[in-house]
C-alpha cells in the first residue's frame, strides 16, 4: 500500500483543493486520490466520492469444505501478531474518510474478541461518521458480550454466514455451527442494538431437494433480517468439495434444478420484502450493502491483509491499477513487520478496460447501468460504445432499455455471463 | 561457368523420407552453409513447413562443387512432398534436367514416391534412385532396391545407398549428380528466355521471381518483358540463392536464380510465364504450366465483417506465393461477405488457413470443404458449381455429375480387408491389385473425390496403423444419383451447411449431421431446433436445449480481475463463431458437415 501513503498533507494544499472542487469534477477526483474527503460530505451517505476499506482476516476455526478463499486454521495462527500486522499495513495507508468498511474472511469472529476489537477500533477511526461498517461472523462464534463489544466499537452491520437451515447440509458443508445457533445469533445481534443484519445462504448444495431449499429460505425470512446474499454453490479449485466431485463422491445439482432454485429465491425473498438489487443480493429498501455497491459501481477501495485486493482506479477515463496482496500469511507478516509494503501483484487497468469493468459490474446490479452516472464517470455514452450487444439482447428480450438505464431483463439473470461477456472488451 | 558444368536437379520423395535432410547435407558438403549455420532443414523457410515437417513450396539454392578437378554449379530446386502438391512438383521439375528419387530404406516405395516418379518421367528428367536411412536398424535396402526395380524399372544395382542424417554416401551422390545427370542444353546464342517457376512477395522490393534461364542471358538494368501478360520492367537486381540472396550481374543460360524488377502488382506475374528481352524478344514463350485444377472448395469469411479488406489483401499476398490457390468474392446471406477459395486438396486448404491466421492475424470462419460438380441443365447446357448452394432449382437439373479420381493405395497385405471395407462404403470401385512384394500391395480404385477428400486418408492411416499411403489423380466427371441436403438452424436454412450426397446415403448422412451439429453448437439463451430437409421436405429434427444457468454467483472486489479475464475469453470464443439468425455457430460446426465418422 506504499502508493497510498504518499498523499501530501500540508493544510494549505488541502484548502486549495477543496476550493477548486466546486467547479471542477476532476479536481475532486484528484483530491480523492490524495485521500481527502470533502468536508461537506462527511455527514452524508453519498458514497460516490469516497473509498471503501476491506480488511481480510485469513483465519477460520475450521475450513469449510466448499470454500476457496484464503484462510488458515485459527489454532495455527498467532492472532495478536496477525492483528498487529494488519494494523501495520493499515498504518502505512494515510487515507482516512472511508465511506464503508468491511471486515471479512476467513472468519473474523474466530479471532479472540480483544484482538478483533483492536482491529475494529482502528478501522472505525479512519471512517466517516456515517460510514457503513460490516463485520462477517460465524453464527457459532458469537455471544451477547462479543456482539455488544462490536456495536460499542462502532460496527453497525453484521453479516452472518448461515448458509443453510438444514442440519444435514451444515454438516456436509463443514460449517461448524448448528441451525439453532443461527437464530440465536440474530436474536443476540438485535439485543446488542444491530439494526442491519444480513445472512449468507448457499443453494444447489449436493443432494439438496427443492423442498430443502424452500425450507431454508422460509427459515431465513422468518428471522426478519434486512439482507440476504444467496449464492449457488460452485466447486472451487483446491477445495474438498472439488476433490470429492472429481472422485465421484459428490454430484453437482443439475443445471435445471439450480436454475429453478435461483428463481424461487428471487420470488420468495421479493415476496418477503427483500428486493433483489444484485444478481445474488437482496435487501429491504435502504439496507443494500453500501460497501458491495461500491464494487459494482467500480468505485475505488483499499484492501488490507493477505490476499486482499485494492482498486486504485480513481478516474475511469485515465485507467488505474488493481493491487492484489499475495496470500501467504508468513511472507505478509514478515514484510509489514519490517516496514515494507505487503507483497503484492499489480495489474495496470487501461482506460478501455476500466470502462468495460464498469459496465460489467454495473450490469450485475438490478438497476443496471445508470446512463447519466456512466457518462459522468467514463465520459462515454454506453448506448454508443455497447450499441451492438445492447441492441441484440434487447431484441431478444434479454435486456431492458429506458431513457435512464440499461439493465438485464429478469429472465436474463440466470444466464448473465453469456451476456456480460459481450461487455468485457470494446471492439 | 561452362554450361557443361551446370546441373539443375530436384529431390523428390514421399513425405518424411528425408528429402530436406539430404538437402541440408548437400549444402554443408558443398560449403554453401556451415554446420553452425545449418538450422535444421534450411529450405523449409515457412514456420508451418518446419512444424509439420513438410515442404509446401518449391525453393532453390545454388551450390559450388569440385568434381574430378572440374568446378561445378549445382542448382537444387526443392519440391513439396505431399499428395496435394503434385502440381508444384511438376513446376519445379520443369526447371530441371534431373531428379533424385529418395526412398526410405525402412518404409519402401510409398504412394507419393510413385506419383513423383511419374511426374519426373513426364517432365523428361533423368532419375537417380536413392535409398536413404540405410544405417537404421530396421533398414532393408536390398528389399527396397528390389521394389524400386520392380515398380519403377530403375536397376537395383544403380541405386545409391545413403544416410542423409549421418552424411554417409552423400558425397558419392554429389559426384553422381555431376557424372550422371545431363547438363542444360546450350542455347546461349538465342534470345533470352527464363521460366518463372516460383515467386515471392517482399514488402520492400516487390515481387521476387524465381527463374531458370533456358536460353540467352539476363543482365541487370536489362529491359524485360513478361511474355504471357505483356508487362515490361527494368531489372534492378539479379541474384542467386546461396542460400541467402546474393546479387550477380548476369544469369547465364542454364542457370537458376532470382529477378527483381520493381514489380509492385502481384497480379502481373504468373508462375510459368516466360521472361524475355524487351528489345530482342524471343519468338515463342517456353512451354508453361497447365493451370492447376482446384478440386476442393471452401468459403472463408472474416470473423469480423470489418476485416473484409484485410482478408482480401491477405489472399492477394498468399496467391502470389501459391499459384495453385484461387479465390473469388462471395456473398452469403448467412455469413456476409467473404471468398470462395479453391485448393488442390485438403492439406493445401489447412495450410492456407493457418498461414492466413499466422501471417496476417485474421480470424476466419471457414465452411466445410466441398468438391466441384458439373450440372447438366434441362436445356442441355453444362454448368460447373463449386458449392452445394449454387445448385440450380431441382426442376431445371437434368443430371448432377461428380468428379472421379484414380486412387492408388499402397499398404501391407494384412490390412487390405479393412481398407477394402472402407473403400466400398465410400462408393469406390476396385480396378486392380498389384503385389509389390510378398507383403506389400498396391490397390487401384476408381473413387468419387467427394468421398475421399475429407477424412479418407486419416482413416486408412488408422486402419493400417500408419502404414498405408495414398495418392490420386483426377480422371473426369460422371453422372450419379445425387441430391442436396439442406440444414435449417432455428428455422433458417444455412447454405454453408448444405451438402450434395448420393441418394442412398442422404437420410443417414442428414441425421448424422444434425446430431453432430447438436454437439458442436453451444447452448444459447433459447432453444434451437435443427432440421434436415431433402428436396424441401423435412426428414429429421434435433433440438439444442436452452442454456439453463451461466452466471457467477459472487463478484466482489477481489474477484474482478479473474472474472474479467474469463468473460473476455468467453467473448473471444464467440468471435470465432458466425451469428446466423441470433444463433452463434462455431467453426467446427461448419467443418462437421463432411465428417462422416461415428
Amino acid at each position: 500500500m506504499a502508493e497510498l501513503a504518499t498523499g501530501p498533507t500540508k493544510s494549505g494544499r488541502r484548502a486549495s483543493c477543496v476550493k477548486r472542487e466546486a467547479d471542477s469534477r476532476s479536481a475532486s477526483w484528484r483530491a480523492l486520490a490524495r485521500g481527502q474527503a470533502s468536508d461537506e460530505r462527511q455527514g452524508t451517505r453519498d458514497d460516490s466520492l469516497s473509498f471503501g476499506l476491506y480488511v481480510h482476516v485469513p483465519v477460520c476455526r475450521s475450513k469449510c469444505r466448499y470454500c476457496g478463499f484464503y484462510s488458515l486454521p485459527a489454532d495455527r495462527v498467532d492472532a495478536p501478531r496477525l492483528v498487529d500486522g494488519l494494523l501495520l499495513e493499515l498504518d502505512r495507508c494515510e487515507r482516512t474518510g472511508f465511506c464503508t468498511a468491511y471486515i471479512g474472511g476467513g472468519s473474523p469472529s474466530s479471532l479472540p474478541v480483544n484482538d478483533l476489537l483492536r482491529l475494529v477500533q482502528q478501522v472505525r477511526r479512519r471512517c466517516l461518521p456515517a460510514a457503513e461498517f460490516t463485520v462477517e461472523c460465524n453464527p457459532g462464534q458469537v455471544d451477547a458480550g462479543f456482539l455488544e463489544g462490536l456495536r460499542t466499537a462502532g460496527v453497525n452491520r453484521l453479516s452472518f454466514g448461515a448458509q443453510s437451515f438444514l442440519a444435514r447440509e451444515l454438516e456436509l458443508l463443514g460449517r461448524g455451527h448448528s441451525v439453532e445457533q443461527i437464530g440465536a445469533a440474530v436474536t443476540a445481534a438485535r439485543r446488542a442494538g444491530f439494526e442491519n443484519v444480513g445472512l449468507d445462504l448457499i443453494f444447489a448444495i449436493p443432494g439438496s431437494s427443492p423442498a430443502d431449499w424452500q425450507a431454508s429460505l422460509d427459515a431465513a425470512v422468518a428471522l426478519n433480517i434486512e439482507h440476504v446474499s444467496a449464492y449457488s454453490l460452485s466447486f472451487e479449485p483446491g477445495t474438498v468439495f472439488e476433490a470429492w466431485r472429481r472422485a465421484g463422491r459428490l454430484a453437482a445439482v443439475d443445471e435445471e434444478l439450480d436454475r429453478a432454485m435461483y428463481e424461487w429465491t428471487i420470488d420468495r425473498l421479493e415476496r418477503a420484502g427483500l428486493r433483489q438489487y444484485e444478481i445474488s443480493n437482496f435487501a429491504r429498501p435502504g439496507f443494500e450493502c453500501r460497501h458491495n455497491l461500491g464494487y459494482w459501481a467500480n468505485r475505488p477501495y483499499v484492501g488490507i491483509g493477505p490476499a486482499a485486493a485494492s482498486c486504485l482506479t480513481l478516474d475511469i477515463r485515465e485507467g488505474g491499477r488493481r493491487i492484489t496482496n499475495d496470500a501467504d500469511i508468513e511472507r505478509y507478516l514478515a514484510a509489514v513487520e519490517s516496514g515494507r509494503p505487503a507483497p503484492a501483484q499489480t495489474q495496470v487497468v487501461s482506460p478501455d478496460d476500466a470502462v468495460c469493468e464498469t459496465a460489467v459490474l454495473n450490469l450485475r446490479r438490478r438497476g443496471g447501468i445508470d446512463l447519466a452516472e456512466f457518462r459522468r464517470r467514463t465520459g462515454l455514452d454506453p448506448m454508443r460504445i455497447f450499441a451492438d450487444p445492447i441492441e441484440r439482447y434487447r431484441a431478444m428480450g434479454l435486456m431492458e432499455v429506458t431513457d435512464r438505464a440499461v439493465r438485464l431483463a429478469g429472465r436474463a439473470l440466470p444466464v448473465a455471463d453469456t451476456i456480460l461477456c459481450d461487455f468485457s472488451a470494446l471492439d | 561457368m561452362k554450361i557443361q558444368n551446370i546441373r539443375n536437379f530436384s529431390i523428390v520423395a514421399h513425405i518424411d523420407h528425408g528429402k530436406s535432410t539430404l538437402a541440408d547435407r548437400m549444402l554443408e558438403l558443398t560449403g554453401t552453409i556451415t554446420e553452425r549455420q545449418a538450422k535444421d532443414q534450411i529450405l523449409d523457410s515457412m514456420d508451418i513447413e518446419r512444424e509439420r515437417g513438410i515442404t509446401i513450396k518449391a525453393s532453390a539454392v545454388t551450390m559450388e562443387y569440385e568434381h574430378d578437378g572440374e568446378h561445378y554449379m549445382l542448382n537444387l530446386i526443392d519440391t513439396p512432398g505431399h499428395v496435394d502438391f503434385g502440381y508444384e512438383v511438376s513446376r519445379a521439375l520443369a526447371a530441371c534436367e534431373g531428379a533424385l528419387l529418395v526412398v526410405d530404406a525402412t518404409q519402401g516405395i510409398q504412394a507419393q514416391t510413385l506419383a513423383n516418379a511419374y511426374l519426373a518421367t513426364e517432365a523428361g528428367a533423368e532419375i537417380l534412385g536413392v535409398i536413404n536411412k540405410v544405417d537404421l536398424p530396421a533398414a532393408q535396402p536390398d528389399l527396397v532396391a528390389e521394389e524400386i526395380e520392380h515398380v519403377l524399372g530403375i536397376r537395383r544395382n544403380e541405386c545409391f545407398h545413403i544416410s542423409a542424417k549421418s552424411g554417409l554416401g552423400v558425397k558419392d551422390l554429389l559426384d553422381a549428380v555431376c557424372m550422371l545427370l545431363p547438363p542444360p542444353a546450350d542455347r546461349s546464342d538465342e534470345p533470352a528466355r527464363a521460366l518463372i517457376f516460383d515467386s515471392q512477395y517482399d514488402d520492400y522490393r516487390g515481387v521476387i521471381c524465381y527463374v531458370r534461364v533456358f536460353s540467352g542471358t539476363l543482365k541487370t538494368r536489362q529491359r524485360i518483358r513478361l511474355m504471357g501478360t505483356g508487362y515490361t520492367y527494368q531489372v534492378t537486381e539479379l541474384g542467386k540463392f546461396r542460400p541467402d540472396m546474393r546479387p550477380v550481374d548476369e544469369l547465364g543460360c542454364g542457370e537458376v536464380g532470382y529477378v527483381i524488377a520493381n514489380i509492385r502488382d502481384l497480379a502481373n506475374v504468373r508462375i510459368g510465364d516466360t521472361i524475355t528481352d524487351d528489345v530482342h524478344p524471343a519468338p515463342d514463350a517456353l512451354k508453361g504450366y497447365k493451370p492447376p485444377m482446384q478440386m476442393v472448395f471452401s468459403d472463408f469469411y472474416p470473423g469480423n465483417n470489418t476485416e473484409y479488406p484485410r482478408l482480401r489483401a491477405a489472399f492477394d499476398k498468399l496467391s502470389l506465393n501459391d499459384a495453385s490457390f484461387t479465390f473469388v468474392p462471395q456473398n452469403s446471406q448467412a455469413l456476409g461477405f467473404g471468398f470462395r477459395c479453391g485448393f488442390l486438396g485438403l492439406l493445401h486448404m489447412e495450410i492456407i488457413q493457418e498461414r492466413l491466421e499466422r501471417e496476417n492475424d485474421i480470424d476466419v470462419v471457414q465452411t466445410a470443404p466441398t468438391v466441384s460438380y458439373e450440372i447438366l441443365l434441362r436445356d442441355g447446357t453444362v454448368k460447373r458449381i463449386d458449392a452445394p448452394s449454387e445448385l440450380p432449382d431441382r426442376t431445371m437439373v437434368a443430371e448432377i455429375r461428380e468428379p472421379f479420381v484414380k486412387l492408388e493405395i499402397i499398404t501391407a497385405n494384412d490390412t487390405i480387408g479393412g481398407i477394402m471395407k472402407l473403400a466400398e462404403a465410400r462408393r469406390c470401385k476396385l480396378l486392380k491389385t498389384d503385389y509389390l512384394s510378398p507383403t506389400r500391395v498396391m490397390m487401384v480404385y476408381k473413387a468419387p473425390l467427394a468421398e475421399i477428400v475429407y477424412d479418407f486418408y486419416d482413416l486408412i492411416k488408422g486402419i493400417s496403423h500408419g502404414y498405408a499411403t495414398m495418392d490420386y489423380e483426377f480422371t473426369g466427371f460422371e453422372a450419379e444419383d445425387l441430391v442436396k441436403i439442406d440444414i435449417l438452424v432455428n428455422g433458417t436454412p444455412v447454405e454453408a451447411l448444405s451438402l450434395i450426397v448420393h441418394r442412398s446415403n442422404a437420410e443417414p448422412r442428414g441425421r448424422k449431421l444434425i446430431t453432430k451439429l447438436r454437439k458442436s453448437i453451444p447452448r444459447h439463451q433459447f432453444e434451437i431446433p435443427l432440421q434436415v430437409a431433402i428436396g424441401g421436405k423435412i426428414i429429421a429434427r434435433e433440438t439444442i436445449k436452452a442454456y439453463r444457468k451461466d452466471v457467477t454467483a459472487k463478484l466482489y472486489g477481489g474477484d474482478v480481475t479473474r472474472k474479467m479475464k474469463l468473460l473476455k475469453k468467453q467473448k473471444e470464443g464467440k468471435k470465432r463463431m458466425k451469428n446466423i439468425g441470433a444463433v452463434e455457430i462455431p467453426q467446427e460446426a461448419f467443418m462437421s458437415v463432411l465428417d462422416t465418422s461415428e
